[in-house]
């Protein structure tokens, strides 16, 4: 009697369970938002950001304290997440149907979920390069987010990697910028000499190892192949550039941080602390983080500080113009009652006085807006960044973003397992090429 | 009638309890259920129905039985320290004479204890930080360089490192509880055995190990089932890694999920937390269940 009850009740459980998710139920569709409407100015705009903490946290604060003086009867929910919490925000904002009426994305893989499922309104009307708004921005940072000639997001500023290093250290050894990935690799063993740390290195979660491959992946895999392999239906992952790449990463681990096959125990935050005490010569960073690390009464800044491109490796296949990184942007919710209101706040975010602080000190965050980035409102090390990457042959999104969380997933643990030694370059990309093919 | 009208008045009372356990605890237990056996596409909303699917991927998931046994390492040891440990620290607590330095040791013992997890990981982040950790330092400063390691950021020791820190945290609250459980036990009863010459090793495992049986049994079952919950030091300190090495089943659950959007795969993963979570507590309730020792 007994296994049949409990098998009676395990069927009513698991019943009830299928009826209470809503088994191969869909999310619903709501009528698409007229975005050209004239905005209603009243309401709560709910806005989720990538600026939580200092020193980008009070932007948006006082962007929608301006914007609420303009509009009495407007106010804002701010949610304000940092880099690394953003992932999980957004996603536990999307699995509950709860995403706010604007709200943060990466390029690639990451904005592509969010469009091909509808949530993210099409802005092509207003924000196309040649609309009023549209006109005001970069056509470069616009196509970022154009997908099946659409445009879907307003891109708010640019990004771009590259090796910031200090000047005063290089000058101390007799050091120039090196040209070659190898000349950086010597370059290292005269700064360990000297008693600095070459590189500051901290890869506690993964994506700063990823940065260095992404960016040798462009310069080692010819351009076609790259692109062909983020895609797991056309991926084949067999340029012998993959390999190279890998164990010239690893040799810089090895040759150029002082925390060698430790850096996975030590945070992106420390080396930047590193860099900004002037114990290290060099960190390999994001346009982003300049002025956080040049900041006003940190070591480097009284030293000098510059930045210049991972130099490229010897016999490299691919693109030695290519510059990893990508615009930064957000959606509008399509099934925002407020998407029109939603549409001109950001409207008044990226106007010329709203751009120009957003890329003056303390923020430093490389507005899209033509002109925005100047002599005036930026760094020099902020513009000659900025100046790179609209140089640069093309823009190589990031690994962890460009192609399908399995796959980025198989990259971030392999990049680790490269890191601390228990994975050669080939086991790594095994295991990629493994997670590539089940993911088709 | 009026009998009946009592018993029902009982009913009525514990009913708001039962509604709020009902709808915050069972229902979202019974959803997580049938989210196991769905493929959950949170951009659109579909759930597609899998069967048992997500179970098969799982069995044949390597890093779910490195999670699986990163738990099970993680319950030993606790129930070695948190549980045996504790109980014996708190018995010679307790054994001692003055009741200043019973207070006092106590209050030492608990004060980790105070502390949340998430501060006690970042404490123990930087103790253990390659660069300028204290644990380096020290080991260097007495002569043991050659042992000095980057402890979260090598696949071999990132884990141990955890569960280190883990019991640090929650020895003194164990003792605690022991400490208190012991001070019930009738004092006549160590001064008999005293008087009859039996040792204080003899004293701990002939009276005070019997008459704390039940806070035992508790704090097993309490001790177990956190150490297959573990989630927030082992986010704080390596998020899983070096490589996966430190995943535990509710970190892989949360990577699966909000990393690679597999949320039916990670349901399926909530299941066997709660399953082998469920299983040691009725197990350890059915061999605890002798009758209560009385005095």
């Amino acid at each position: 009697m007994y296994p049949r009850k409990m098998a009676q009740a395990l069927t009513a459980v698991a019943a009830t369970a299928l009826v209470l998710t809503g088994c191969a139920s869909g999310g619903g569709d709501t009528a698409a938002v007229d975005i050209t409407a004239d905005p209603e100015y009243s309401g709560t705009i709910s806005i989720l950001t990538k600026f939580g903490g200092e020193p980008l946290g009070p932007f948006f604060e006082n962007a929608a304290a301006a914007y609420t003086e303009l509009h009495p009867d407007v106010d804002f929910e701010l949610i304000q997440e940092t880099d690394q919490s953003v992932k999980d925000k957004t996603k536990t904002l999307t699995a509950s149907q709860a995403l706010p009426d604007i709200y943060f994305t990466w390029t690639g893989d990451w904005a592509e979920n969010f469009i091909e499922a509808g949530l993210a309104a099409d802005l092509t009307p207003v924000i196309a390069p040649d609309t009023e708004w549209g006109s005001t921005f970069g056509e470069a940072s616009l196509d970022a987010f154009k997908y099946d000639g659409k445009y879907f997001a307003i891109p708010l500023y640019n990004n771009g990697k590259f090796m910031g290093y200090n000047t005063a250290i290089f000058d101390e050894l007799g050091l120039d910028v090196p040209e070659t990935f190898e000349g950086l690799i010597e370059a290292c063993g005269v700064i360990k000499d000297a008693g600095y740390e070459p590189i500051a290195f901290g890869n506690k979660d993964g994506w700063p190892g990823l940065h260095y491959l992404q960016q040798l992946f462009a310069y080692n895999v010819p351009t076609g192949e790259l692109k062909a392999d983020f895609v797991p239906e056309t991926a084949t992952l067999d340029h012998e550039g993959y390999v190279k790449s890998m164990n010239e990463f690893k040799t810089l681990v090895d040759e150029c941080t002082n925390t060698g096959e430790g850096s996975n125990g030590v945070l992106y935050t420390t080396s930047q602390q590193a860099m900004a005490d002037g114990k290290a010569a060099m960190y390999y960073q994001e346009i982003l983080e300049f002025d956080t690390i040049n900041a006003e009464g940190n070591v480097v800044n009284g030293q000098g500080f510059d930045i210049f491109k991972l130099p490229v490796p010897e016999d490299a296949a691919g693109d030695a113009q290519a510059i990893e990184g990508s615009p930064e942007g957000y959606l509008i919710n399509s099934k925002s009652p407020r998407a029109a209101l939603a549409v001109d706040f950001m409207k008044f975010v990226t106007n010329m006085e709203n751009a120009t602080i957003m890329a003056s000190p303390p923020y430093g965050q490389p507005s899209t807006v033509i002109d925005a980035v100047s002599a005036e409102s930026s760094s020099p090390a902020v513009i000659e960044g900025i100046e790179q990457v609209n140089e640069a042959s093309q823009i190589v999104i990031w690994l962890d973003t460009v192609t399908v969380p399995d796959v980025a997933f198989a990259w971030l643990a392999g990049g680790e397992g490269l890191v601390s030694g228990s994975m050669t370059a080939e086991n790594v990309l095994e295991s990629v090429r493994a997670a590539s093919e089940s993911a088709k | 009638m009026r009998a009946k009208l009592k018993r029902l008045s009982g009913y009525i009372w514990v009913l708001p309890a039962l509604i709020v356990l009902g709808i915050f605890v069972y229902l979202p237990l019974i959803q997580n259920f049938g989210f196991s056996v769905t493929e959950w596409d949170i951009y659109s909303g579909e759930q597609t129905f899998v069967g048992a699917d997500n179970y098969a991927k799982m069995f044949s998931d390597p890093i779910f039985w490195t999670s699986l046994w990163n738990n099970l390492w993680y319950a030993v040891i606790s129930i070695i320290m948190q549980v045996f440990g504790a109980l014996a620290l708190a018995a010679t607590i307790e054994s001692l004479r003055r009741d200043r330095w019973r207070r006092m040791l106590r209050a030492i013992y608990f004060v980790p204890s105070a502390i949340s997890l998430t501060v006690a990981g970042l404490l123990f982040y930087f103790i253990y930080e390659p660069n300028v950790g204290m644990l380096n330092s020290v080991l260097e400063g007495i002569g043991l360089g050659a042992f000095a390691q980057p402890w979260l950021g090598l696949e071999s020791t990132a884990i141990w490192g955890i569960i280190a820190m883990s019991q640090w945290q929650g020895f003194g609250y164990c003792t605690l509880l022991f400490a208190v459980a012991i001070q019930r036990i009738p004092s006549e009863l160590y001064e008999a055995a005293s008087i009859d010459g039996v040792g204080p090793i003899r004293r701990f495992f002939q009276i005070t190990m019997p008459l704390v049986r039940e806070m035992t049994a508790l704090m097993m079952i309490v001790t177990i089932s956190g150490a297959f919950q573990v989630f927030n030091e082992v986010m704080v300190m390596t998020s899983g890694g070096p490589n996966n090495s430190s995943q535990v089943l509710a970190t892989w659950l949360y990577r699966n999920g909000f990393v690679k959007n597999d949320f039916g795969y990670a349901a399926a993963v909530a299941v066997v937390i709660f399953a082998v979570t469920l299983g040691i507590a009725l197990f350890q309730l059915w061999i605890t269940r002798r009758r209560r020792v009385e005095w």
